[in-house]
C-alpha cells in the first residue's frame, strides 16, 4: 500500500515540475517570426488599420472571425493562447467586445487589463460617440453603455483608430516611431482621399431612407447621408418579434424604404419575408474585413458595402 | 564685410558632416528632429480638435436643419451634446461597487414518480443566484456566487462560488484560491442557468452531486508553450476533501484534480476542444480489525485512510461548428472511469457518459437532445441507467430564456421503475454577469 502512495505522489510530483519546466524549454514558442511584433486585435477590421499602421514589422492575429457577430465572440483556447503570448493587445474599447473582460481574465496579463494596462490600445480614444442613452435600463434592450460602439464605419474615426494605434505603438516602440506615424498618415490621406469620391457617387442617394436590422449602421448612415427609418429588431438585441415586424412593414411601405441592410451573421427569414411584402431588397453588407473575398482591406470593405448600397437604393427607386 | 560674411559661411558648409557630428551637430540634429516630431504631434492633436468640433458644428446643423423642415421625428439623431461625450467613460456607474447580477432560475417538474420529492409535479424556485465581481487591485479579482433556494425542507443560502483571482503569477501561471467549480471536463464548470438542459448530466450528478462538484481550495493554472503552437491548457487544483458522492472522506484528506486540454480549429467555422481529467481523492471505509480473541470489529478512523482510496478519470470532446446566419452546432461528450478500492459504494468500477448534440437555428430557438449512460455508485448491474433528453430553448432576449425539455429515465437496479418527465425552466437575468471563458 505505502509502495502505491509513494509511486502515485512520484507521479504527482513530475506532473507538477513538468507544468512548471516545460514553460523554461520554450518560453517563446509563438505566433510569429523573430523580430515582429506580436499584436492582437479583437477584430479583423481593427487587424487590417494595424496592417496599415505596421506595414510589415508585426504579425497580427484576431479573435472575432469575420462573418460572426462580434458582440457573442466566445473566445477559444487558441484566442486565450495568441493573447497570452502577444505584444500588443488592441480592441474597440466601450462594450462592444462583452468578452473581452472574461478573455482578459482567462490570460491573465496585467498590461493588458483594460483600462489601465500599459500595452493594450483602446482605439475609441476621442472618437464622437453617437446615441449615447440618457438612463440605463435594459427595457430599452441590449443598449451599450457608453453609446453605439460601431463608429469605425464611419471613414472619419477610422482616421481616429489609426492614429490612436500608431501613437500608442510609437510609444512602446520609440525606435519605428516615425515609421508608424508616417503609415497613419498615408493612410489618412488615402482615407481623405477615398472620402472625397465616395462623397461624391452617394450625393444622388443623400436623404434616401433605408431599414437595419440592428443598430450598427449609424454612423455610416450619418457620413453618407442615408436616413435609418426603423430597424427590424424591436429593440437593441432584442429578436424581431410579429407584431414590431407588421408595424414595420407599414412604416416601410408609407415612407418608400426600398432598401434592407443585414449582415452576414443575421437570419435572413425575417428580412426575406419583409422585403418580399415591402418590395425591398435586402443588402448583406459588413462591418468586418474579410467577410466577403471583396472586401479584403478597410477601404475595399467600404467600397463593397457603399457600392451594394447605391445599387440597392438605385434598384429600389427604379421599381414602382 | 558681406563679402567676409559669403566666405564664412562657403568654408562652413564645405565642412563634413562628420566634423559638424564632432562639434555636437548630431546632437542639434536629433534635438531637431525630436522636435519636428512633437510638433507633428501637436498638430495632428490640434487636427483631432478641430474634427470634434466641426463634428459638434456638422450635428447642430442637421438638427437645426431638421427642425426647422419640421420632420425631426424621421432621422433618429442623438442631441449634439451626446454626440460629443467623451468615449472614456467610467466603467461603472456605481464607482467602485462591484459589478453586481441577479439570476432566477424557476424550474416546474411534471414527474411520472409517484414519490414525494423534492421538485416533483411542483413548481420552485430552483435558485435565486448573486453575482458579485470586481478587480481588488491592478493584480487581482474576486468573483462570488451565492445562491438560496427554495427546497421543500429547508431554504438556505450556499456560497456556490467565492474565489480570489491572482494574475501574473512567475511562468505566467494564474492562481484562484476560495471556493469554485471544480475543473472536471466541461458541465461541472458551468452554472444551471448556463446549461441547455434542465438538469446535469446523470454522470455529473451522480460521481459529484446533483448541481456538480464545487470545493474550497486553490487552483493553478496555466498555458504550456510548445513548438507546435497548439493550445495546451493545464490545470492543477487541490480540493478539500469530503466533497459530492464519490469523495466521502475526511476533509482533511484532499481532492487533487488536474485537467488538461488543447484545442484544434481545422477552419474558421469548426473547432475541435478535447480535455482529460484526473482526479485522485478519498473515502473512508470502516477498517476491519481482527481482535486478539479472533473477532473482527469495523472501524472508522477520524483521521482517514492513508492512501487514495479513489481515482477517476475523465475524457471531454467539444466539437462546434459555425453555419451561415448565426447557427450552431455543437457536439459535446464526456465520459468517466472511477476505480475505487474504498469499497464505500458497492460498485467499484463505476462509469457513465453523455453525449449532447445541440443546434441554435434562429436567434431565438435552439433545440438538442442530450443521451446519458450510467453505471452508477451505488448499483452493482448489468444494466447500467440511461436517459434520453430532447429539449427545446425560447430565448425571449439573451436576458431571459424558457427551455422546454423531456426525459425517459431507465433506472439501473432491479425495482427501480422507469420514470417519464416534462421539465420547464425558465431563467431569468438582471445587472452584470459574466460568465468565465471555460
Amino acid at each position: 500500500m505505502t509502495e502505491r502512495i509513494i509511486a502515485m505522489k512520484i507521479r504527482l510530483t513530475r506532473f507538477f515540475l513538468f507544468c512548471f519546466i516545460w514553460p523554461l524549454v520554450f518560453p517563446s514558442a509563438g505566433f510569429c517570426a523573430a523580430g515582429k511584433i506580436k499584436i492582437v486585435a479583437t477584430s479583423s477590421t481593427l487587424a487590417s488599420i494595424a496592417e496599415e499602421i505596421t506595414d510589415r514589422k508585426a504579425d497580427i492575429y484576431f479573435i472575432a472571425a469575420p462573418k460572426r457577430d462580434i458582440h457573442f465572440i466566445a473566445p477559444t483556447p487558441k484566442d486565450v493562447m495568441k493573447l497570452k503570448e502577444a505584444d500588443v493587445f488592441i480592441h474597440a474599447g466601450l462594450d462592444l467586445e462583452a468578452w473581452r473582460d472574461p478573455l482578459l481574465n482567462a490570460v491573465g496579463r496585467l498590461d493588458f487589463m483594460w483600462p489601465a494596462g500599459e500595452k493594450q490600445i483602446d482605439v475609441s480614444k476621442g472618437i464622437s460617440l453617437l446615441e449615447v442613452p440618457e438612463t440605463l435600463s435594459r427595457a430599452q434592450g441590449d443598449i451599450h453603455v457608453y453609446g453605439n460602439p460601431h463608429y469605425w464605419m464611419d471613414p472619419e474615426n477610422a482616421k481616429i483608430i489609426a492614429r490612436n494605434i500608431a501613437e500608442k505603438l510609437a510609444a512602446l516602440y520609440p525606435e519605428d516611431q516615425e515609421w508608424f506615424l508616417r503609415n497613419a498618415e498615408t493612410f489618412s490621406r488615402k482615407i481623405d482621399g477615398r472620402l472625397a469620391s465616395w462623397s461624391r457617387e452617394m450625393v444622388p442617394y443623400h436623404g434616401s431612407p433605408v431599414v437595419v436590422y440592428h443598430a450598427s449602421w449609424s454612423y455610416f448612415a450619418e457620413r453618407f447621408g442615408l436616413v435609418i427609418a426603423g430597424e427590424l429588431e424591436l429593440k437593441p438585441g432584442i429578436p424581431p418579434a410579429p407584431k414590431h415586424i407588421s408595424e414595420l412593414v407599414a412604416s416601410m411601405k408609407e415612407k418608400h424604404v426600398r432598401v434592407i441592410i443585414t449582415e452576414p451573421y443575421r437570419e435572413r427569414r425575417t428580412p426575406d419575408r419583409i422585403a418580399k411584402e415591402t418590395g425591398a431588397r435586402v443588402l448583406t453588407l459588413t462591418q468586418s474585413v474579410g467577410a466577403f473575398k471583396e472586401a479584403q482591406d478597410y477601404l475595399s470593405m467600404l467600397d463593397y458595402d457603399l457600392t451594394k448600397v447605391a445599387e440597392g437604393v438605385k434598384a429600389g427607386r427604379e421599381t414602382p | 564685410m558681406r563679402r567676409l560674411l559669403i566666405l564664412i559661411i562657403f568654408l562652413v558648409s564645405l565642412l563634413p558632416p562628420n566634423h559638424l557630428a564632432e562639434a555636437g551637430g548630431e546632437d542639434l540634429f536629433q534635438s531637431l528632429r525630436q522636435n519636428v516630431l512633437e510638433l507633428q504631434k501637436t498638430v495632428r492633436s490640434l487636427q483631432q480638435t478641430v474634427q470634434s468640433q466641426n463634428e459638434v458644428l456638422r450635428q447642430q446643423a442637421i438638427q437645426i436643419s431638421d427642425l426647422q423642415k419640421g420632420n425631426e421625428s424621421a432621422v433618429p439623431r442623438p442631441s449634439a451634446g451626446q454626440a460629443v461625450l467623451p468615449a472614456e467613460a467610467p466603467k461603472s456607474v456605481g464607482g467602485f461597487n462591484p459589478d453586481t447580477g441577479v439570476i432566477g432560475t424557476v424550474q416546474t417538474k411534471l414527474t411520472q414518480s409517484k414519490e414525494d420529492a423534492e421538485g416533483n409535479d411542483t413548481i420552485a424556485l430552483k435558485e435565486l443566484e448573486l453575482n458579485f465581481g470586481q478587480a481588488v487591485d491592478p493584480y487581482s479579482r474576486l468573483d462570488a456566487t451565492i445562491s438560496f433556494n427554495d427546497d421543500l425542507e429547508e431554504q438556505n443560502a450556499n456560497i456556490e462560488e467565492a474565489y480570489y483571482t491572482r494574475w501574473g503569477l512567475p511562468l505566467g501561471f494564474t492562481g484562484q484560491i476560495g471556493k469554485f467549480r471544480a475543473k472536471i471536463g466541461k458541465q461541472n464548470l458551468m452554472h444551471l442557468h448556463t446549461l441547455p438542459t434542465g438538469n446535469y448530466p446523470l454522470v455529473i450528478r451522480d460521481f459529484f452531486g446533483e448541481e456538480g462538484l464545487a470545493a474550497s481550495g486553490v487552483r493553478l493554472q496555466n498555458h504550456i508553450p510548445n513548438p507546435w503552437d497548439l493550445p495546451f491548457e493545464v490545470t492543477g487544483e487541490v480540493l478539500r476533501g469530503n466533497n459530492g458522492p464519490s469523495f466521502s472522506g475526511v476533509s482533511r484528506r484532499p481532492i487533487f484534480n488536474t485537467h488538461v486540454k488543447t484545442f484544434f480549429e481545422p477552419s474558421q467555422d469548426a473547432n475541435l476542444e478535447l480535455g482529460w481529467t484526473t482526479m485522485f481523492g478519498d473515502e473512508n471505509p470502516p477498517l476491519r480489525i481482527l481482535n486478539d480473541d479472533g473477532t473482527t470489529t469495523m472501524e472508522t478512523r477520524p483521521e482517514g485512510t492513508d492512501r487514495y482510496g479513489v481515482k477517476v478519470f475523465g475524457a471531454d470532446v467539444t466539437f462546434n461548428w459555425f453555419l451561415p446566419e448565426g447557427k450552431k452546432v455543437q457536439l459535446q461528450n464526456e465520459i468517466y472511469f472511477q476505480n475505487r478500492t474504498d469499497l464505500v459504494h458497492v460498485n467499484s468500477h463505476p462509469w457513465g457518459f453523455y453525449s449532447q448534440l445541440d443546434y441554435r437555428f434562429s436567434p431565438r430557438f435552439c433545440a438538442g437532445i442530450r443521451f446519458d449512460y450510467l453505471s452508477p455508485l451505488d448499483v452493482s448491474d448489468r444494466h447500467g441507467s440511461t436517459e434520453v433528453s430532447p429539449y427545446l430553448i425560447f430565448w425571449q432576449s439573451e436576458y431571459a430564456d424558457l427551455k422546454l425539455q423531456y426525459s425517459h429515465v431507465n433506472p439501473a437496479g432491479n425495482g427501480n421503475k422507469v420514470d417519464n418527465a416534462v421539465f420547464i425552466t425558465v431563467d431569468f437575468l438582471i445587472g452584470a454577469h459574466q460568465h468565465a471563458i471555460q
